[in-house]
């Protein structure tokens, strides 16, 4: 792609004019308009729901929109096919990162520009040696290795975190004049984004314009750039991040004012009501031990490969423990399996609550009687069903859902009431202990909000609860104690009130110097 | 610098292959050489006449008309759908074609009636290919109604009368040998000329899957169509030219198969769409789609043939062929799964 140099004046790249979209009754976005000049950041921040997926799809071409204009380099369309925008350099980092499982990380890295090249035509040859050059050169910029045993392997292959670098990859493989990332970081460590920042920092060097859709808006701070902020499908205020505090941001997305202080107001009960001693899964965790006592809040974190996800999986029987026992009210019990621990009162919260939480197409109804519908049925097997609806009701208001129709699909909700939902679920079994793995994953500051508060409220109540997240902000906002993992063990324990991210942060990469080094560059 | 590299640390370190399991996930296709040679070695023991040139003429010839149509499945398998109504299609096709040529143009080139059923085929295959675009519906449930249609249509309106004598280029074409030669006891043994259909097409499937875009497309819908969809890929296309391209190897087997049987049966054919399936299915090829080969397909189908034609020659009555196959696919399919766990 040509630099735009000083001497041709730089037109903008997109702007999309008072666009309307209807899904249905739900009218998705009411009047969007913005403008993205080559080389510059944008942040599209907003709720889940707000419209930002829908104005992704449009810019990338799987949805037409009902109403108004996209500008194109100059030429005005009515709506986008796939290719379309992939021709004009609109590339997209989709948020289940649409790769390809079954293919190699070659293909799914280039094979695309080879589709963009041909228009979108199937009838044309397909080059394998400039597939694994393009490939080679994409890989080396996101960091990934480049050898030809890494180009062919299978993407199921590959942990979370190299498939999400895998999928930004491809959207540079091509010569990309727009990069559209949907949230890009999730399961990505300190570390990686550092260097997903110094790649956009590249990319906009070279006039790529970068829109970052996210909800850490710290991370948005550290790029810098525009704020594009959206609400029930409008776009409430456009400007230069710089002139926003995170508060206001948080206000203008919400519509109301949340600040962000700690959310923990209450103390843990006496008495000791979980305790984990030697508890080994390895090479995962390695003789772990640590007791929550009733209506303490217990957090846990560390980077993705540190074992805290092993630990929260082995608490909860989904990845048995090997070593080390569990003590719940003072009896020491085995689980081996999600239903062992369910009968001891233990829930476990996924963290992905799409795969391995919810049903999706079925009721909210559905979704939140389905760890009791055993309880709920009588000799004969049939489900009272006047009686599950009773407790689905009281569920969804203790969650504080925010809508009232038990009968919606879950999969029509936002990602915040998804979660809260799959919270909810869980309060059914009368958890003693709950384990909420990373509880705000993909949820907008709203959502975050009224999940802290109802967290809070479950340890007011008595319930032990431990919260294994990678975000730190929500941790020592809602938890008493926190423990850090590393290579499998925990490495310290802090009062959530004395410590910090900095500090916490360290104790994450102790062991590992090397990282340590390279980070600070 | 402007980019990081982080290779030396990238998050969790990739798995390389470090044993013969993975090398089995990658190309599951070898347990199906392995079971293909184990039968073949087992079988030899126990009978010696198995090794002589004529079992395996046999089994060459016995592999043609299976070997398309598994083909076909293969492609539709791969892009995540299913295929039943192939055998319709070439019952299809090779009765209707027999039929036109008997009564109105006996002396048609050769040449001229494979192209035709190839392209009648295709044609049919089409419809399976819009069908399944436009309406929506899982290609199984698509496939099991145009079964029922194209067979009924044969039926009810072509005919049901089976054509016992061949056109004549027809039926010369059944028998003309690629090679002959005498057996021990004297027999003549003949492998076909149509035999070289079989590699052909194999050769022709494996360059449009590896080096077309077609093929890579046909991968990607596999893998995820929605994804491939939002990736600039076709559907509609991607849909019409891979149930062409079965329905087009299914004419193609049609006519084959009546040429080598030297005779037309309208009821032919329909009913040993799970013996293909299966064939496709030991050849390594997932049922959910994405994974396989052509050289996997071909070795599957060549294990169907050889437990069909050796169980005979090692004195195991040929009711037992179905246990065989059975106990075969389950055995690869407990095994395929075994391999990814252990990764």
């Amino acid at each position: 792609m040509p630099r735009p140099d000083a001497a041709t004046k730089v037109d903008a790249l997109l702007e999309l004019r008072d666009i309307h979209k209807r899904f249905g009754g739900v009218h998705a976005l009411r009047g969007v308009g913005f403008t993205i000049e080559p080389g510059e950041a944008y942040h599209l921040l907003g709720e889940n729901g707000c419209g930002k997926s829908t104005v992704i799809k449009i810019m990338s071409g799987a949805h037409a929109p009902d109403e108004g204009e996209i500008v194109l380099e100059g030429k005005v369309y009515h709506s986008l096919t796939a290719i379309q925008s992939l021709s004009a350099g609109i590339e997209t980092v989709y948020q289940d990162l649409s790769l390809l499982p079954n293919l190699t990380v070659a293909e799914n890295v280039a094979l695309n520009e080879q589709l963009v090249a041909s228009g979108g035509r199937l009838a044309r040859l397909f080059d394998r040696t400039r597939l694994r050059a393009t490939a080679a050169a994409a890989l080396s910029t996101v960091g990934l290795p480049s050898d030809r045993g890494f180009l062919g392997t299978i993407v199921s292959d590959l942990p979370l975190a190299q498939r999400q670098l895998v999928a930004i990859a491809r959207a540079i493989a091509t010569k990309a004049k727009m990069v559209i990332m949907d949230e890009p970081t999730t399961s990505l460590t300190r570390r990686e984004v550092d260097n997903l920042i110094a790649v956009v920092e590249r990319l906009r060097s070279e006039g790529v314009a970068v829109l970052f859709v996210t909800h850490k808006l710290d991370e948005c701070y550290r790029i810098g750039g525009h704020a594009i902020v959206f609400r029930d499908g409008q776009c409430v205020e456009q400007g230069p991040l710089a002139n926003y505090t995170k508060d206001r941001l948080a206000e203008l997305m919400t519509g109301r004012r949340i600040d962000a202080e700690r959310y923990r107001t209450g103390a843990p009960m006496d008495g000791e009501l979980f305790a984990a001693s030697g508890l080994s899964l390895p090479p995962n965790v390695r003789d772990v031990s640590f007791s929550v006592r009733k209506g303490e809040i217990l957090g846990i974190t560390g980077l993705a490969d540190s074992g805290r996800n092993e630990l929260a999986m082995a608490i909860a029987g989904v990845m048995p423990a090997t070593g080390g026992h569990l003590r719940l009210d003072g009896k020491v019990e085995k689980v081996r399996h999600p239903s062992e621990a369910i009968r001891l009162g233990i829930g476990y919260v996924p963290e992905d609550r799409l795969a391995e939480g919810l049903f999706l197409d079925k009721s909210i109804f559905e979704n939140e009687i389905a760890l009791v519908v055993r309880d709920l049925a009588n000799g004969f097997g049939v489900v009272d069903k006047a009686k599950g609806r009773a407790l689905a009701d009281k569920l969804s208001q203790d969650m504080r859902l925010n809508t009232r129709n038990l009968d919606l699909p879950v999969g029509a909700l936002s990602g915040g009431n998804q979660q809260r939902v799959l919270i909810g679920r869980w309060l059914s079994i009368l958890p003693k202990l709950l384990v909420l793995h990373g509880p705000t994953v993909g949820v907008d500051v709203g959502s975050k909000d009224t999940i802290y508060r109802v967290i809070q409220q479950l340890a007011e109540a008595g319930m032990g609860l431990v919260i294994v997240s990678d975000d730190l902000p929500e941790l020592l906002q809602n938890c008493d104690r926190i423990l850090v993992m590393n290579n499998g063990r925990v490495v310290a324990e802090y009062d959530a009130r004395e410590t910090d991210e900095d500090q916490l942060y360290k104790a994450m990469l102790v062991s590992k110097p090397a990282v340590n080094t390279e980070t600070a560059r | 610098m402007s980019a990081t590299h982080l290779t030396e640390s990238a998050a969790v370190p990739i798995a390389r292959p470090n044993s013969l399991l993975a090398l089995v996930r990658r190309r599951p296709e070898l347990i199906t050489l392995a079971l293909l040679v184990a039968i073949c070695v087992a079988v030899s023991i126990i009978n010696p006449a198995f090794l002589q040139p004529s079992s395996l003429v046999d089994i060459g010839r016995a592999s043609v008309v299976m070997g398309l149509f598994a083909l076909g499945v293969f492609i539709i398998l791969a892009a995540g759908g299913i295929d039943v109504s192939f055998t319709a299609i070439a019952a299809f096709t090779m009765y209707s074609m027999t039929l036109l040529v008997k009564n109105h143009w006996p002396d048609a080139p050769i040449a001229l009636v494979l192209v035709a059923a190839t392209a009648g085929g295709a044609l049919l295959g089409v419809v399976n290919g819009l069908l399944v675009h436009y309406l929506r519906v899982p290609s199984l449930i698509v496939t099991i109604g145009t079964q029922y249609l194209f067979r009924g249509i044969l039926l009810a309106f072509i005919g049901t009368v089976w054509i016992m004598s061949l056109p004549p280029t027809m039926g010369a074409f059944g028998r003309l040998p690629l090679f002959q030669f005498e057996s021990a006891d004297g027999r003549t043994i003949t492998l076909p000329f149509y035999f070289l259909v079989l590699p052909a097409a194999a050769l022709v499937t494996w360059w449009m899957l590896n080096r077309t875009l077609m093929g890579r497309a046909i991968f990607a819908i596999g893998g995820n169509a929605n994804v491939a969809e939002r990736l600039g890929y076709s559907l509609r296309t991607i849909h019409i030219f891979m149930f062409a391209y079965a329905g087009a190897l299914a004419g193609l087997a049609g006519i084959i198969h009546t040429a080598a049987n030297r005779q037309s049966n309208p009821f032919d054919l329909v009913g040993t769409e799970i013996n293909v399936i299966a064939a496709v299915v030991l050849g390594g090829a997932r049922i959910t789609g994405g994974t396989g080969t052509v050289i996997g397909t071909l070795l599957g189908v060549l294990l169907v043939v050889v437990v069909n034609s050796v169980l005979v020659m090692v004195g195991i009555p040929s009711t037992w062929q179905r246990v065989v196959v059975g106990g075969f696919i389950l055995l690869a399919a407990a095994f395929f799964v075994f391999c990814q766990k252990k990764n």
